[in-house]
C-alpha cells in the first residue's frame, strides 16, 4: 500500500467509482454510519450518495464530520482505503461538500486543463 | 352661495361619515309605503356627487308634507343611518334634517354633481342612446348634469362598459372599468413655462392595461379618490400614443385625464384582474438588453440595510438592495429606492413582484425599482403560490448564482477583473477613475519611504515639516506641535496569473496587509531594523482580495495609470470557488 502514496491519485465521487476500480482515488465525503466492528463506514459525497470504506486497521476512535479517503477502489466499488483524514469542522472555514462536488464536475469534465498525472522534478 | 360638503355623497354610501353634511336636495319622490304611509325617497348632492338612496324616515314625512323639502333647497343632514339592503345596496335613511336654505333662496344646482354609482348592475339601465360614439350629446349631457326629475332609481353609469384594448384616439365617447395596479405620487415642475403637477397610474381590466396620466386640476379632482388595488368607471380620458420609454404597460396609447374625464369608483368589481404582469425569468434577464422594462417575480433571499446617499444635485436619497432568486436558480439583485426602500418589510423570506422594474448592466445584470415601477410583496397571484410551493420545497436550500456580481457580504457591486483586464479594457482612460476588483499575490513591498510624519490632529494626514528644535509643523492646521503620528504609504507590486501591478496603499489596506499597525512600525524601524524587515518578509507572497482605484494621471507631461487600494480582505474561497466554475460554465458554454 506504500506505492499508493507516490502515484496521482484523481479526485472522485460516488458517481465515478465504477470507473476506477483497481485504481488508486482520493475521496471526500461526510461520515454517515461506521459499522460496529469499526472495520468499515459509509461515507456520502457532495451529490448525496453513499460509498463504503474499507479500513485495514479498525478505527480507535469516533468518526464525523468531513473525512478525506485516499485508497484503492474495490471490485465492488468500495474503497479500500490506506489512509484517512478528517477535515476538523471546529477550525477554520467550514468544509462545502455541494461546492467540492461543483469542482469535481469541471475538473472531470475538462481533463485537458487539470490532467491528473505526478510532475516531472528535476 | 352656500358651500355643500364634498365628499359627503361618497362617505354616506360608504358607510363611512357624513355626519352634518351639508347637502342640496336635488329631487325628492314619494312612494307608496308598505305600511300604508307614505314614504318620501330623496336624491341628495355635496357639489360632486348625487346619490338617490336617500329615504326620509317617516317622523320627518312632515317635511315632505309641507313642502319644505323642495328641489334645491340646502339642507344639513343632523342624523342618518345606514342601512345595506339584501342585494347590497345602500340605503340612507334620514333621521334628522334642517333645512338651511330654501329653494327659492338657492340659484339652482350646485356645482356639476355626476351621479354616484354603487355599482350595482340591476340598478344600471343601459341607455341605448349613449353607446360608444353615439352623436346624441345633447341626451348625454343633460343625463351627467342634470338628473331628469324621475330619475331617483338609477345612479349607475350613463354608457356601455367597453374593453381597455378597445381605446383609440378617434373616439371620444367611453367607458371602461378597470383596476388600478400603481398609482405614483404626485410630482412637480417648474421651469420657464411655468409650474404643475401630475400623477400617474396604471389601470387594467380584461382585455388589457393602460398608463393614464392627470395633471393640475385632474391632480386635485382625482389623486385622492384613487385607490390602489380598487376598481373605477373611467370616462372620457384622451388618448394619445404612448411613450414607451417610461413604462413596461403594454398598450400603443396612453390617457391622459381632462376636464372632461370622470372616475367613479365600482364596487362590482370580481371580473376585473388584479395584475397584468409578463414575467421574466431571472435567468433569461442576461439576454435582455441593458435598460430594458421588465417584470420579475421571485423570492426575496436575502435584503440589505437602508443606505442613504448624496445625489450629485445635493439631494439626499435613500437605497436598499435586495436579492430575488427565482426557480431557474438565478439571483438578481434589486435596488429600492426612496420610500419604497424605507418602508420594505423583509421578514420571512417573502415573494416580490415587480412590474416595471429597470434592467442594467451594473455588475452584469441587476434591476432597479424606478418611480414607475410597481413592488409587491407576497402578491395573490398563481406565480406567487408556485413560487411560495417550489422555494418550501427544494428552492430554500439553492444557494443560487448571482447574475449580480456581488463582493462576500453583499456590499457595493463589484466588478471582478484581471490585473491584465485592467491593461487591456484602459481601465482608468476616461473621465472619471474606474473601480475593480481583483484577487492578487503580494510579490513585492517597498519597505524604503513607506512610513511619513504626519499631523498628530485627529481629522487631519497631512506631512508635517521638522522644524528640528523638537517642533514640527503642519501647514494645513498652520499649528506647530511636539510629536507627530506615523502614517502608512506602501508602494506594492501585486500579481495574478496574468499580469502585474504596482499599487499604493494607504494606512488601513497597508496595516492589513503588513499585519501590523502604523505607530508600532514607526517604532521598529527606529529601533529595531531586523524586525522591521521580518514583518515585510512575513507579509510578502500572501494573497488577497483587493478593491482598487485605477486613474490615469498626468504629471509634467508624463501620463501614467496609478492605481490606489481602496479595500484589502482575506479571500472568501467558497465565494472565490463559486466564482471560478461560473466562469468556466460560462466559457465552456461559449
Amino acid at each position: 500500500m506504500e506505492g499508493i502514496l507516490d502515484v496521482p491519485k484523481p479526485r472522485i465521487t460516488c458517481g465515478m467509482l465504477s470507473q476506477y476500480i483497481g485504481r488508486p482515488v482520493c475521496f471526500v465525503g461526510r461520515v454517515e454510519k461506521v459499522h460496529p466492528t469499526g472495520k468499515t463506514f459509509t461515507v456520502s459525497d457532495g451529490e448525496g450518495k453513499i460509498a463504503t470504506v474499507e479500513l485495514v486497521c479498525v478505527l480507535d476512535e469516533e468518526l464525523s464530520g468531513v473525512v478525506e479517503v485516499v485508497g484503492m477502489v474495490s471490485n465492488k466499488g468500495a474503497i479500500m482505503a490506506s489512509t484517512y483524514n478528517v477535515l476538523r469542522e471546529d477550525k477554520g472555514i467550514p468544509f462545502d461538500l455541494e461546492l467540492y462536488a461543483e469542482a469535481l464536475k469541471v475538473i472531470h469534465e475538462f481533463p485537458q486543463h487539470y490532467p491528473f498525472e505526478v510532475a516531472a522534478s528535476g | 352661495m352656500t358651500k355643500l360638503s364634498e365628499g359627503a355623497i361618497e362617505a354616506l354610501s360608504n358607510g363611512t361619515g357624513g355626519n352634518d353634511a351639508v347637502l342640496q336636495l336635488v329631487n325628492i319622490r314619494k312612494i307608496d309605503g308598505g305600511s300604508g304611509l307614505p314614504r318620501f325617497r330623496v336624491m341628495m348632492s355635496d357639489g360632486l356627487h348625487t346619490l338617490s338612496s336617500f329615504m326620509l324616515s317617516t317622523q320627518l314625512n312632515f317635511m315632505a308634507e309641507e313642502n319644505r323639502l323642495a328641489p334645491n333647497c340646502v339642507c344639513i343632514l343632523k342624523k342618518h343611518v345606514t342601512n345595506i339592503l339584501k342585494d347590497k345596496r345602500r340605503v340612507v335613511i334620514i333621521l334628522e334634517m334642517e333645512v338651511i336654505k330654501s329653494a327659492e333662496d338657492v340659484a339652482g344646482r350646485i356645482g356639476e354633481p355626476t351621479p354616484y354609482t354603487e355599482g350595482n348592475g340591476s340598478q344600471q339601465r343601459v341607455l341605448q342612446s349613449s353607446s360608444l360614439g353615439h352623436r346624441n350629446k345633447g341626451f348625454n349631457r343633460d343625463f351627467g348634469k342634470k338628473a331628469p326629475s324621475a330619475m331617483p332609481s338609477t345612479p349607475g353609469d350613463n354608457s356601455k362598459v367597453v374593453p381597455i384594448a378597445s381605446l383609440n384616439p378617434y373616439q371620444s365617447k367611453w367607458t371602461i372599468r378597470a383596476r388600478v395596479t400603481n398609482k405614483s405620487s404626485i410630482r412637480t415642475w417648474s421651469n420657464s413655462r411655468g409650474d404643475g403637477k401630475l400623477f400617474s397610474m396604471e389601470i387594467v381590466d380584461e382585455s388589457g392595461e393602460i398608463r393614464v396620466t392627470g395633471f393640475n386640476q385632474e391632480v386635485d379632482k382625482f389623486f385622492s379618490l384613487v385607490e390602489v388595488g380598487k376598481v373605477y368607471y373611467v370616462s372620457k380620458g384622451s388618448l394619445k400614443i404612448a411613450n414607451k420609454q417610461y413604462t413596461s404597460v403594454k398598450n400603443d396609447y396612453e390617457m391622459t385625464l381632462n376636464g372632461e374625464s370622470s372616475i367613479i369608483p365600482c364596487e362590482d368589481d370580481c371580473d376585473v384582474p388584479v395584475m397584468q404582469c409578463d414575467f421574466v425569468s431571472i435567468g433569461d434577464l442576461e439576454n435582455r438588453e441593458k435598460d430594458a422594462i421588465v417584470d420579475v417575480i421571485g423570492v426575496c433571499k436575502s435584503v440589505d440595510e437602508v443606505t442613504r446617499l448624496t445625489t450629485k444635485s445635493n439631494r439626499e436619497v435613500s437605497k436598499r438592495t435586495l436579492n430575488l432568486m427565482d426557480m431557474s436558480g438565478k439571483l438578481v439583485t434589486v435596488t429600492l429606492w426612496g420610500e419604497e426602500a424605507e418602508k420594505f418589510e423583509a421578514s420571512g423570506q417573502p415573494i416580490v413582484a415587480i412590474k416595471g422594474a429597470k434592467l442594467s448592466d451594473f455588475g452584469g445584470r441587476s434591476l432597479s425599482a424606478s418611480f414607475s415601477s410597481t413592488l409587491m410583496i407576497n402578491p395573490d397571484i398563481p406565480e406567487a403560490y408556485k413560487l411560495r410551493g417550489w422555494y418550501d420545497k427544494e428552492g430554500h436550500a439553492m444557494d443560487g448564482q448571482s447574475l449580480t456580481e456581488v463582493k462576500g457580504s453583499g456590499g457595493g457591486l463589484t466588478n471582478w477583473k484581471t490585473l491584465s483586464d485592467v491593461k487591456t479594457e484602459h481601465l482608468g482612460h476616461g473621465d472619471k477613475a474606474d473601480y475593480y476588483t481583483c484577487i492578487a499575490t503580494i510579490v513585492y513591498l517597498r519597505k524604503e519611504n513607506c512610513l511619513y510624519q504626519a499631523c498628530p490632529s485627529q481629522e487631519c494626514n497631512k506631512k508635517v515639516v521638522d522644524q528640528h528644535n523638537g517642533m514640527f509643523r503642519c501647514e494645513k492646521c498652520d499649528k506647530e506641535f511636539p510629536n507627530f503620528k506615523y502614517r502608512l504609504i506602501l508602494s506594492a507590486n501585486i500579481a495574478d496569473y496574468a499580469d502585474n501591478q504596482w499599487v499604493t496603499c494607504f494606512q488601513e489596506s497597508a496595516e492589513a496587509i503588513l499585519g501590523q499597525n502604523a505607530a508600532y512600525l514607526g517604532q521598529l524601524k527606529d529601533s529595531n531594523e531586523a524586525a522591521f524587515d521580518e514583518v515585510f518578509q512575513q507579509a510578502n507572497f500572501n494573497t488577497f482580495v483587493f478593491r482598487s482605484r485605477v486613474k490615469l494621471e498626468t504629471y509634467n507631461d508624463e501620463s501614467r495609470i496609478k492605481a490606489t487600494v481602496m479595500d484589502v480582505k482575506p479571500v472568501d474561497h467558497k465565494d472565490y470557488s463559486k466564482r471560478l466554475i461560473m466562469n468556466i460554465r460560462k466559457l465552456a458554454a461559449q
